[in-house]
């Protein structure tokens, strides 16, 4: 059980600074999910926290020991990896066993350990075959045995689902959630998935361009997006974002408003407002944005529809499974004022609306 | 119209037959030499000269016994079995060791290093044995078995570094961060997951090496001069004399020579063409 502590870190590649100014703490059990495109500096803040890329600047922390210049073996950590990284010429015990015989002298104990596990997660059967006698999701669960064998302190993921199909995926997920709970045991997790960073999660810490953009619970920064790159990354699809001009006891769009006071008027922002949060109105006086729709999806459960608003960008409303639209109707959406979000238009960042 | 096409081979037959036959010349275009110098063997040099090509009967299986025990074959065979695993048990670590380098770690001077290890293939031996000969006489290591090896773990080093570095460079770096996780150290995880994994790659060139380093004839020969030293290859310079030449015998010598690398090929080619050929690590 342990807590990591990331402060002011840094990842220098030669004069390119990969990642910048990370503060993160993962509280003792917290199943933390790193979030973020490609190139975002995830996976390489992981590395960083597992051993396997020294660290230009700033401080890591486990359970308050300085683990800086500790080498990965000694920092009490189990990692996944993406390509699982099994031992090709040792069976699964020997995968599963490989890590605590080094630690364990008693051979007797390791493979009490390694049946436990293998028991556990279903291995049992495979124990003597090689991993290219295995499918994909069986050589996913010897990556994530070789990990729980070892009880370490800390658990690391890096995007540990995504060579498995659709459906594996899912089951995966479920079965990773409740380990998780039965072990306790402190896990970060990286992902580029937002599905996996939503349903996983105790927090989720989005990242962006090697910089933390927002930490909070999956609920927090999916509803209350720090900056508009989270609003944007976040929800499938995701928050309409358009200019919008303060006026006086409102907020005007290019195509409607809505009675938000407090802003200086002729200040401009970006006013976000999730597709879920729009619904169609009969009253253009009350419509936060009018336009023609110009494409309508169906997706059996729901209804996507954009409406082309004048913007850079077409508005997307969903809407349930029997909403009716045609192409190049004229639409009138209106949204609950306390649903909106507002940003700078400048920094992206997020206005509160307490003012 | 029907008889015609009775009479005419479908393609498919057509091209199987010309393939057969294909195969069959080139067999014996390549086993040839072979079965004659087999058959050389078990003759004797004044049947050979009264029929060159003649068939081995009667048969002399005796002149082997003949070219073990009293041509001093035995000694050439242990000197040659001696020289020859030392010498690819040496290559294999050490070019594995620098292969493992080469192909996993970013150091100063890499490009330059592995410049002037590949730069030495170039130079024929018939160009470097000179400076090599002089070398060994200098440092004490002329006509000595033990200089012998270290000569033959110079040539055939940078082929072997060249064969495992392109395999080892294959290894996913997964696998090595794997196992720094689960607590090894260099040098472990050197002979626990790249000695392993790259096994198809090892005993491709074990093989190679052997093979190569058995029928090695030129080094042998300006390197060493008494004959207790001497490896088979030079064991058929017994038989030459400044007059005569014992061509059966020569023929006897042969074949005790090249039998071992036959079955060492018959048995392990296979795992050569795999190793070869082998793809990434999945």
């Amino acid at each position: 059980m342990a807590v990591v502590k990331l402060e002011d870190v840094g990842k220098l590649y030669g004069g390119v600074r990969a990642v910048r100014d990370v503060n993160i703490t993962v509280e003792d059990g917290e199943f933390m999910v790193l979030l973020g495109p490609s190139g975002c500096g995830k996976s390489t803040t992981l590395r960083m926290i597992a051993g396997l890329e020294t660290i230009s600047e700033g401080e890591l922390t486990i359970d308050g020991r300085r683990m800086n210049e500790v080498p990965a073996r000694d920092r009490d950590i189990a990692m996944v990896f993406q390509s699982y990284a099994l031992y090709p010429h040792m069976s699964v015990r020997d995968n599963l066993g490989f890590g605590l015989k080094r630690r364990q002298k008693d051979r007797a104990l390791v493979a009490r350990r390694v049946a436990e596990v293998a028991e556990a997660i279903g291995l049992t059967p495979y124990l003597d075959r090689k991993p290219h006698a295995l499918s994909g999701g069986q050589r996913q669960r010897v990556a994530l045995g070789r990990a729980i064998v070892r009880d370490p302190k800390v658990f690391l993921f890096d995007e540990p689902l995504s060579n498995l199909d659709a459906a594996l995926r899912v089951s995966t997920r479920a079965e990773l959630v409740r380990l998780h709970r039965e072990l306790g045991a402190t896990m970060i997790y990286v992902t580029h998935d937002q599905v996996e960073a939503m349903t996983m999660g105790d927090r989720v810490c989005i990242m962006d361009h090697g910089e933390v953009a927002q930490i909070g619970t999956p609920m927090e920064v999916y509803l209350n997006p720090a900056n508009t790159f989270v609003a944007a990354f976040l929800g499938n699809p995701p928050m309409n974002l358009m200019p919008a001009t303060a006026a006086e006891g409102a907020l005007r769009t290019g195509t409607g408003q809505a009675p938000i006071a407090g802003l200086s008027p002729g200040r401009r922002v970006t006013l976000g407002v999730r597709p879920e949060d729009l619904a169609v109105t009969d009253d253009p006086a009350r419509a936060l944005v009018s336009g023609r729709v110009t494409q309508v999806e169906a997706l059996g459960a729901e209804t996507l529809i954009h409406v082309a608003t004048g913007d850079e960008k077409p508005v997307i409303l969903r809407s349930g499974r029997a909403a009716q639209a045609r192409l190049d109707e004229t639409l009138h959406l209106a949204a609950d004022p306390a649903a909106l979000r507002l940003f700078d238009i400048e920094t992206g960042r997020a206005i509160s609306r307490e003012m | 119209m029907a008889r015609s096409d009775r009479a005419r081979l479908s393609p498919a037959a057509l091209r199987m037959t010309a393939l057969l036959l294909l195969i069959a010349l080139y067999t014996a275009y390549s086993a040839g030499p072979f079965v004659w110098v087999a058959m050389m063997s078990l003759r004797t040099t004044t049947e050979i000269a009264a029929s060159p090509y003649g068939l081995p009967w009667p048969a002399h299986p005796e002149k082997f016994a003949a070219a073990w025990f009293d041509s001093n074959y035995d000694t050439y065979f242990a000197n040659s079995v001696g020289i020859v695993l030392a010498a690819v048990a040496i290559l294999t670590v050490v070019g594995a060791m620098a292969a493992h380098a080469f192909a996993r770690y970013r150091f100063r001077f890499k490009g330059l290093i592995y410049f002037v290890i590949f730069s030495t293939i170039i130079f024929p031996p018939q160009v470097t044995v000179i400076g090599l000969f002089q070398t060994m006489v200098e440092f004490g290591l002329y006509n000595s078995r033990v200089g012998l090896v270290l000569v033959y773990v110079a040539i055939q080093l940078p082929i072997t570094i060249y064969i495992l570095e392109a395999f080892f460079a294959r290894i996913p770096r997964d696998l090595f961060e794997a196992a720094r996780i689960d607590g090894y150290g260099e040098w472990a995880i050197f002979w626990r997951i790249s000695m392993p994994v790259a096994l198809p790659a090892i005993s491709t060139t074990v093989i190679l090496n052997t093979i190569l380093l058995w029928n090695e004839f030129l080094y042998a020969v300006v390197l060493i001069t008494d004959d207790d030293k001497r490896t088979l290859p030079l064991g058929v310079l017994r038989f030459l004399g400044d007059q005569l030449e014992d061509v059966g015998m020569i023929a006897t010598g042969l074949m005790i020579a090249i039998v071992p690398v036959v079955l060492i090929y018959v048995f392990f080619s296979e795992r050569l063409i795999q190793g070869m050929t082998a793809g990434a690590v999945k």
